[in-house]
This record gives C-alpha cells, structure tokens and sequence, in this order.
C-alpha cells in the first residue's frame, strides 16, 4: 500500500483551531482547562486530550511587522520513530499498513521512554498514565476515511493522500524542500515552510538522540553475545580445566577402617 | 584447638542463606524480565502476566534486590575490602583457574576472586538500583530519562555477563561450594584446603 500523509502549509493557515476540535469530536477527547496566557495559541501544549494543536509564532519580517506563522502541531508519524525504538512493550505502538505510527493503549505500560525517544516532543500521557497521541486517524484510514483534522480543515492547509503525490504538489507549488521529505526515512507529516524551519519552532535536521541510536543499535546485540559468550567459555574452560576438585584427605583413611 | 578434619564449620548463617537466595531469585528474575523489555520478547511478557503486570513486578522486584543487596553488605563487605599481599599473588596466580599445576596462596574466608566478585555485584547492583529507580520515579525529565536509560542497560550487560559465570564457579568448577549456600557448613579438611588462613585463626581463637 502507498504511504499516506498530510502536507501542513503554514501559509494556508488561518489559526482557526477547527482541526482542534474536529480531533477531540471524533477521538472522544473532554477539554482542557486552561487559562489566557497572553496568546490565542490555546492550549498553550499538547497533551493527553490535545492531539493536535495550532502553534502561533509572532515573528515579524522585514516586510511586515506584524506576521502571525500557524503550523499544526502533531505527531509526525516517522518512519524510522524514535519511539518505536525505545519502547520496550511489543505492539504498544506500532505501525499501520498506511505508514501511521498508531498506539495500542492495552499495551502500553506507561514507562514514558517513548518521551526520551521522541525528536520532536510529541508524546503525552493521559488521565490513565497510558500513551495518548495522534495516530493520523489510523481507525480511519482503514475504513477508507481520511483523517479528521484534514476532513475540517476549511482552507487546505493540511492535505492528506498518497505521500508521493503530496511531494509532488508541493514541489510543483514552488516548496523545493519539504520539511520531512528525508528526515528519519521520511516524515509522515509533511511541512510546506516558506522560511527556516526553525522560525515555525522546528529543528532543521531532527535526528533522535544519538544514546538511544548508541544503545538500541549497538550495544544491545552485546547482552545476547556476551551472554552466550560467557556460556561457552564456562563449558570450554568445565572440559578444557575442569572443576577444582578438593580431596578429603581422610578418605583413604575411612575405607582401610 | 585444633579442629577435626571430620567435623563440619559453619561458614554462613543461615539469615546470609536466605539473603543470598532472595539476592539471586530477584536478580534472576530482574534480568529475565530485562530481556523481555530489552528486545520486547512476548513470551517472557505472557510469563510475567502481560507486559503492564511485568512492568510493576519489575519494578517491586527491584525494590526486593535493593534491600536485599543493602543487606548483604552487612555479612560480606567487610570481608571483601580487605586485601594482602596473598591477593595480589592470587590474582597472579588466576586463582589457579586456568591451570591446576600453579600454587594457590593461602585465602581467608573468602578467596580474591569472590571479594572481587562481590563488589563488582555491589559496584553493577548500585548501578542499576539507582538507574533502575529514576527510570521510574522520574519519568518527566528526558534527558535525566535517556542518561538513567542507557547506563541502566550498561549495569544489565555487565550482570548478565557477570552473574553466569558466578554461578558456574559457585556450583560447577568448585564442587562442596554451593552446600554453603544450602546448609552453610562446610567439612573442616575442605575448608583447611581452600580458607587456610581462616581455619588458622578459628583454631588460634581470634575469629568464631
């Protein structure tokens, strides 16, 4: 199956927050509480019953003084996810055949490494200590639906399609780099950025932290090799050696009597 | 007062017994649920009642070898951070492991290789008891998270290293060793042979 995505364009969008609430409609999410921060980015974070969230940067340019940037913030379903890699429960999150990174919550054992695994700070907790996050609708999408936030969105700002074929559009509508084309095998949230990635409050190269890659890729395979390492050499050392037998010297002493 | 070849001398109590029974039982289990997290291996998950059940036994299971382990400094850690010259010649001498045809120095209670051992447990133990315990109570904080992470999976690699070939030690290459850790007691020539200098010191009076 093709991989699907969503193609975010920041220039599209107008800060409406109905991909906000279209999420929570069909994920079941309450509200939060919150409280006026100074900002209409509200809530001020994602978190267990905020999957999806507009991020309002003020940065003015040199053109205009007053410049409002509205990116979707999310998961970005990677395809090589950090979280995946340091999650240590099988099937608490794994990956749809449309590319989602999708959560099982009955799995899940609420260690909150997939926090530490994360580039992109994407994971929170809810009310039940268990993994709640964007799946891209992964319940959707296999029913032929796409996804909510994409399906509200009133100006296109977030599309949603064959992965490809969202590249394609974007680089026929003037983007040469899409933010996520290539990054960890390729992002399944694609960002249309005009300017610097950093000024939407993104990394330009997201990389997951070289201690889990250190970790997971090269020195775990050492705790099985030792292990049977350490095996053989006791049965090499038990016939090559042998035990330390200690002799009773009375022994001989006993079978005379 | 010499002893009698034929008698038996208590080398552990039997509280040092239990302890080092509940140290390994733990540990055993710690490390075969490690390796279920490690590689997410689901037949040691279903073992372990699930995944999130094998994740609280984990965790109370460390809590169990803490104690355990704070215990056991109180029988052992003495003993084992005291060194002689007779320890730098048996280190020499590869506790004559290697060959049976090399002299080994007279030992106290314990031999160089057992002290070694210990504090190498208690030195890895500590390791991944406070690794072990961030990872649990402090999960907010990421990179205190990734850091606690990676050296707690450094202590693993080098217990579950460790810990096979003390087993092998203990109960196959020196045969009469692992009935201390079932009665505590060992036959006096067996001792003479392999404590010499605390038989010594039993017989002159200075130790019990």
């Amino acid at each position: 199956m093709e991989r699907k995505g969503l193609l975010i364009s920041p220039e599209l969008c107008i800060g409406c927050k109905a991909c906000q609430i279209a999420c929570k409609s069909w994920n079941l999410l309450p509200a939060t509480k919150t409280r006026n921060n100074g900002s209409y980015e509200n809530p001020p974070d994602l978190n267990g019953d905020n999957f999806n969230k507009i991020r309002y940067s003020e940065i003015p340019s040199e053109t205009n003084p007053v410049r409002w940037l509205f990116v979707s913030q999310r998961c970005m379903h990677c395809d090589d996810a950090g979280c995946m890699r340091i999650c240590p429960a099988p099937g608490a999150l794994y990956k749809t055949a449309d590319g989602a990174v999708a959560v099982n919550k009955n799995k899940c054992i609420g260690c909150k490494l997939c926090l530490a695994g994360c580039p992109f700070n994407v994971p929170r907790y809810g009310m039940d200590d268990k993994l709640s996050k964007c799946t891209l609708c992964a319940d959707r999408m296999e029913n032929g639906l796409i996804p909510m936030c994409s399906k509200t969105c009133p100006t296109g700002a977030i599309k949603y399609g064959d992965r490809n074929d969202l590249i394609g559009k974007a680089t026929k509508a003037g983007y040469t780099k899409v933010y996520g084309q290539n990054d960890l095998g390729g992002l399944g949230a694609l960002f249309a950025f005009k300017d610097a990635p950093k000024i939407y409050g993104y990394a330009d190269k997201p990389e997951i932290n070289e201690m889990v890659i250190l970790w997971h890729k090269y020195l775990k395979p050492l705790s099985w090799i030792g292990l049977g390492g350490v095996a053989a050499a006791s049965v090499i050392h038990y016939f090559a050696v042998g035990p330390h037998k200690a002799e009773d010297p009375n022994k001989d002493k006993e079978v005379k009597k | 007062m010499r002893l009698n070849d034929r008698d038996m001398i208590r080398k552990e109590t039997t509280f040092g017994i239990v302890n080092h029974w509940t140290l390994a039982i733990s540990c055993i289990l710690l490390t075969l649920s490690g390796y279920g997290f490690l590689f997410q291996i689901q037949i040691i998950g279903t073992m372990f009642c699930g995944f999130p059940a094998m994740k609280v036994i984990h965790n109370w299971l460390g809590v169990v070898f803490t104690a355990s382990l704070v215990l056991s400094m109180v029988f052992w850690l003495k003993e084992c951070i005291t060194f002689d010259k007779d320890d730098i010649a048996w280190v020499k001498a590869a506790g004559g492991y290697l060959s049976h045809k090399v002299a080994i120095p007279p030992m106290h209670k314990l031999n160089t290789g057992q002290k070694l051992a210990y504090l190498g447990v208690l030195g890895m133990g500590f390791g991944i008891i406070a690794t072990g315990f961030v990872i649990w109570l402090f999960p907010a904080n990421q990179t205190l998270m990734i850091w606690s992470h990676f050296l707690h999976n450094l202590c693993f690699i080098g217990m579950a290293l460790f810990i096979p070939v003390h087993v092998y030690l203990g109960a196959i290459a020196n045969p009469g060793t692992m009935r201390i850790m079932i009665y505590g007691t060992v036959p006096v020539w067996w001792a003479r042979k392999k404590s010499p200098k605390w038989i010594q010191e039993v017989e002159e009076g200075r130790h019990h």
